[in-house]
C-alpha cells in the first residue's frame, strides 16, 4: 500500500455504506460485522502507507511535500479543467490514524451499546459513511472533493444526531447542529468559488501558491479567508456557532464519542491547518482565529462547570478543547494544534466511551442523580478518571503535553496566555466534579444503583485500548519516541511538514500549569468530595453568575430572539406575499377568471339540438364569407 | 351525337345542388321530429353528391375520382342513416318521444 494507493481508504467503509443500507435487513445480526471489518481494514491499510510515509521523508527529508495522485473529472475545453485526487502528507497522515482507529474503536463499542437498537442496521450503515466521508476530506488534495466531503460528514451527523428520531429533543438537535453548520457551510462554499475565480484552480496547494504571488486582490482574499473561516467555525462549534454542539448529545454515546474525537468537529480545525498560509497571508487573519479560539474556549470553561449531564458536560470539555486548538491556530502554532487534536481524540472518545458505558448501565446521565458507581463499575471508572485527568492536563496523560505545547506558544501574547490559564483550573475542576459526582460519593438514585454493571467485553476493549493511548499517546512529542517510531527527526516534523517545529518545554509554564491544574483538582476534590454542602452555598452566594453560566451566556434565547424577531418577521413577510400575491393573484386570479368566462358563456349550452344546429350553420356561413372575401 | 354536358350548362346542376341543399338545412332548422331532421340532412348529403358528379362530368371526364367520391359519400349516408335510426329508436323507447326539442337535459 503506497501514500498514491491511498483513495482506497474511504470507498471500504463508502462499499460498507452502500451494502448496509440496501441489503441491511437481509443480513445476518444486520451486517453490523461487515461495516466493522471495513473500518478495521481501513485502519490496519493506514499503516503501511505510515510506513511508507516515513520511508518518504526520510529518504527526501525536508524536500518531501507529500505525495498527490488526482485524476481529471470535468473538463469544458478552455473554460473549467476540475480535478479530483488526494494528498498525502504529514497532516493527512496524522488525521488519517487518528479518525479510522477511533472509528474503528466506537465501531467495535457500539456492537455492546447499540444491541437491540430499532434501527441497528440503519446505525452502521450511516456511522461507516461518516467514517468514509472524514477519511475522504482529510484525503482531499483540492476543494471541491473537501466540500463534497464536508457536507457528507455534517449529512451523517445530523442523521447520527437524530438516530433517536422518536424523540422530539433528538429530532429538534439534529435539526440544530445541521442548520447552524449550514451556516458556517455556506460561507465555506461561497470561500472556495471565490478563490476559485480568483485563481482559476479548486487544488489547495494550488490556491495557496497563488495567494502567496498574490494573484487575488486584498478585499476578495480577505473575504475569501474569513468565509473559508465561517465554515470551519460552524463545523467546529466555535463561538458564535458553539450551540449545536451541547444540543448534538441526544444522539446515541458512541455517535457523541465519533463526533467529538474524530469525525466532525476536528474537520474545521483540519480546514485551518490545512489552509493555514492563507490566514497567515490576510492580515488580521490570525488573530481572528486566535480570538474566535479564545473565547470558545473561556466560555465553554465556565459552562462546563454547572452543566448537570454527564454528556453535556464531556461536550462543553469539547468546546474547550477546540477552542485551545483553534488559538494554537491563531499563535502560529499549528504542529501543537494539530498534537492537541491528536491526543485529544483518545482521551475524548475514551471520555464519552466511559460516559456511554455509564449510561448504557444506569439508564442515567444527570450527575446530580448519579454517584458512588464506582464499587459497581470499576474498570469503567478508573478508565473515565485517567480519561478526565488527561483532560484536566495532569502531567504524563496525552492531555497535559499538547497543552503546554500551546502555552510556551502564546508566551510572547500576554492577555492571551492569561485568559488560557485561567481555563485551566476551571477545567481540571469540572472534569474532577463530574467524575466526582457519578463514581464517588452517595447514590442519589436507588434504580440507578440497582442497575449499574460493568459493561460487556466489546466495549470494555476499545475503553482499555483508548486509555492505553491515552496515556502513552502523548510521548511522541520526544524525538526519540519519534524515531523509535520511524518517524526522523521526531513527529515535530511530520505534522506540520511546512512549518518544521520541534517541541519545547519551558519549565516555568509547565511547573506553572501543573500547579494551575492540581488546585482546580483539588479544589474538586474538596468541593464535591469532602464538604459537599459548598458546592450549594457557591451557588448561592454566586447566583448571578452561576444563571448566566446555566443559561449558556443566553445565546441560545439570542438565536431565538433573533429567529422570532427577524427570520419569523421576513418569513411572515413572504408567506404574505406567497398567500396574495403568488397564490390569490397569480394562481387563483387566472383560475378565477377562466371560472368566471366558463359561467358566461355555459348558458349557451342549452341542450336543444336546433339551436346547436342554427350555431353550425351561422358559423359555416360567417367562415364561407370569410373565406370569399379573403380570395377576392 | 349531342351528350348531356353539350346540351345544358354546369350551372344549372350547381343551382339545382344549391336548392336541394337550402332545403336540408331549413329542415334540419325547422323539423322537430328527428327522423325528419335526419331526411334532410340526407338531402343535403345527395345536393353535396349532385355538385361532386356534376363536376366531375364537367371538367375532368376521364379520372373518375368525383364519380367514386358520390360512391363513397352514398355508402357513408347509409351507414349514417343506421346509426342515427338506432339512436333515434332508443331515444323514443326510454322518453316516449322523438321531438329534439324535448331531449335537452344536456346543458349546463
Amino acid at each position: 500500500m503506497n501514500m498514491q494507493d491511498a483513495w482506497v481508504l474511504p470507498l471500504l467503509p463508502a462499499a460498507a455504506f452502500v451494502v448496509l443500507a440496501l441489503f441491511g435487513p437481509y443480513l445476518p445480526r444486520r451486517g453490523d460485522f461487515l461495516a466493522i471489518l471495513a473500518i478495521g481494514a481501513t485502519f490496519v491499510l493506514t499503516l503501511p502507507i505510515i510506513a511508507d510515509f516515513t520511508d518518504a521523508l526520510a529518504m527526501q527529508g525536508e524536500e518531501f511535500v507529500g505525495v498527490a495522485n488526482s485524476i481529471r473529472w470535468l473538463e469544458v475545453p478552455g473554460q473549467l479543467e476540475l480535478d479530483l485526487g488526494i494528498h498525502v502528507d504529514g497532516l493527512t497522515v496524522v488525521m488519517l490514524v487518528v479518525v479510522s482507529f477511533v472509528a474503528f474503536m466506537v465501531q467495535v463499542y457500539s456492537l455492546g451499546y447499540m444491541k437491540g437498537d430499532e434501527r441497528y442496521g440503519w446505525y452502521y450503515a450511516v456511522i461507516s459513511l461518516f467514517a468514509a466521508s472524514m477519511i475522504a476530506l482529510v484525503l482531499a488534495d483540492n476543494f471541491l472533493l473537501l466540500y463534497f466531503s464536508w457536507e457528507l460528514v455534517g449529512l451523517c451527523s445530523y442523521l447520527l444526531i437524530g438516530h433517536y428520531n422518536h424523540l422530539r429533543s433528538a429530532a429538534e438537535a439534529s435539526k440544530k447542529a445541521f442548520i447552524t453548520t449550514r451556516i458556517g457551510d455556506v460561507g465555506l462554499l461561497i470561500g472556495i468559488i471565490l478563490l476559485w475565480t480568483e485563481t482559476g484552480t479548486m487544488n489547495i496547494q494550488g490556491v495557496i501558491e497563488a495567494a502567496e504571488a498574490g494573484a487575488i486582490g486584498d478585499e476578495k482574499f480577505t473575504a475569501a479567508v474569513v468565509l473559508l473561516f465561517l465554515g470551519a467555525m460552524g463545523k467546529s462549534a466555535q463561538f458564535p456557532f458553539h450551540v449545536w454542539l451541547p444540543d448534538a448529545m441526544e444522539g446515541p454515546t458512541p455517535v457523541s464519542a465519533l463526533i467529538h474525537a474524530a469525525t466532525m468537529v476536528v474537520a474545521g480545525v483540519y480546514l485551518v491547518a490545512r489552509t493555514l498560509p492563507l490566514f497567515e497571508l490576510m492580515s488580521g487573519g490570525t488573530e481572528l482565529v486566535l480570538a474566535i479560539g479564545l473565547v470558545t474556549t473561556f466560555m465553554s470553561a465556565g459552562m462546563g462547570l454547572v452543566m448537570t449531564d454527564i454528556k453535556r458536560v464531556i461536550a462543553y470539555s469539547t468546546l474547550n478543547s477546540l477552542g485551545l486548538m483553534f488559538v494554537a491556530l491563531g499563535v502560529g502554532s499549528p504542529a501543537a494544534a494539530m498534537l492537541y487534536l491528536f491526543t485529544h481524540a483518545f482521551f475524548k472518545a475514551l471520555l464519552f466511551l466511559g460516559a456511554g458505558s455509564v449510561i448504557h448501565a444506569t439508564e442515567q446521565q444527570d450527575v446530580s442523580r448519579l454517584g458512588g458507581l464506582w464499587s459497581k463499575m470499576p474498570l469503567t471508572g478508573a478508565m473515565f478518571a485517567i480519561g478526565a485527568l488527561s483532560m484536566a492536563g495532569l502531567p504524563f496523560l496525552a492531555g497535559f503535553w499538547a497543552k503546554d505545547e500551546i502555552l510556551v506558544a502564546l508566551l510572547e501574547n500576554r492577555a492571551a496566555f492569561a485568559l488560557v490559564l485561567l481555563t485551566l483550573p476551571m477545567t481540571a475542576l469540572y472534569m474532577a466534579r463530574v467524575f466526582i459526582l457519578t463514581f464517588l460519593g452517595e447514590t442519589k438514585d436507588e434504580e440507578a444503583r440497582e442497575l449499574a454493571h460493568e459493561s460487556p467485553p466489546s466495549m470494555l476493549v476499545p475503553l482499555g485500548l483508548l486509555t492505553v493511548l491515552t496515556v502513552v499517546a502523548g510521548f511522541v512529542v520526544f524525538d526519540q519516541v519519534g524515531e523509535a517510531m520511524g518517524f526522523p527527526g521526531g513527529i515535530g516534523e511530520v505534522i506540520y511538514l511546512h512549518d518544521p517545529h520541534a517541541f519545547e518545554f519551558d519549565v516555568a509554564v509547565t511547573l506553572g500549569s501543573i500547579g494551575l491544574v492540581a488546585l482546580g483538582l483539588l479544589g474538586g476534590w474538596y468541593a464535591y468530595a469532602v464538604r459537599i454542602e459548598l458546592p450549594a452555598r457557591m451557588t448561592a452566594t454566586f447566583r448571578p453568575v452561576h444563571t448566566l453560566l446555566v443559561n449558556k451566556f443566553y445565546m441560545d434565547d439570542l438565536y431565538q430572539a433573533i429567529i422570532d424577531r427577524i427570520i419569523l418577521a421576513i418569513s411572515r413577510m413572504l408567506a404574505w406575499f406567497d398567500r396574495n400575491v403568488v397564490n390569490d393573484t397569480g394562481i387563483d386570479g387566472p383560475a378565477l377568471a377562466t371560472g368566471f368566462a366558463a359561467y358566461l358563456t355555459k348558458f349557451q349550452q342549452t341542450g336543444k339540438l336546433p339551436s346547436y344546429a342554427l350555431a353550425i350553420v351561422i358559423g359555416i356561413v360567417a367562415l364561407a364569407c370569410v373565406a370569399f372575401s379573403l380570395k377576392v | 351525337m349531342d351528350t348531356v354536358t353539350q346540351q345544358i350548362p354546369l350551372e344549372h346542376f350547381l343551382v339545382v345542388s344549391a336548392i336541394v341543399f337550402s332545403i336540408g338545412i331549413y329542415g334540419v332548422l325547422t323539423r322537430r321530429n328527428a327522423v325528419l331532421i335526419l331526411m334532410s340532412v340526407e338531402l343535403m348529403l345527395n345536393a353535396a353528391s349532385i355538385n361532386m358528379v356534376a363536376f366531375a362530368a364537367y371538367t375532368s371526364p376521364q379520372v373518375m375520382t368525383g364519380i367514386i367520391f358520390a360512391v363513397f359519400i352514398i355508402t357513408v349516408a347509409a351507414a349514417e342513416v343506421g346509426l342515427a335510426l338506432a339512436i333515434i329508436l332508443r331515444i323514443f323507447r326510454n322518453r316516449g318521444t322523438s321531438n329534439v326539442d324535448e331531449v335537452n337535459q344536456l346543458k349546463w
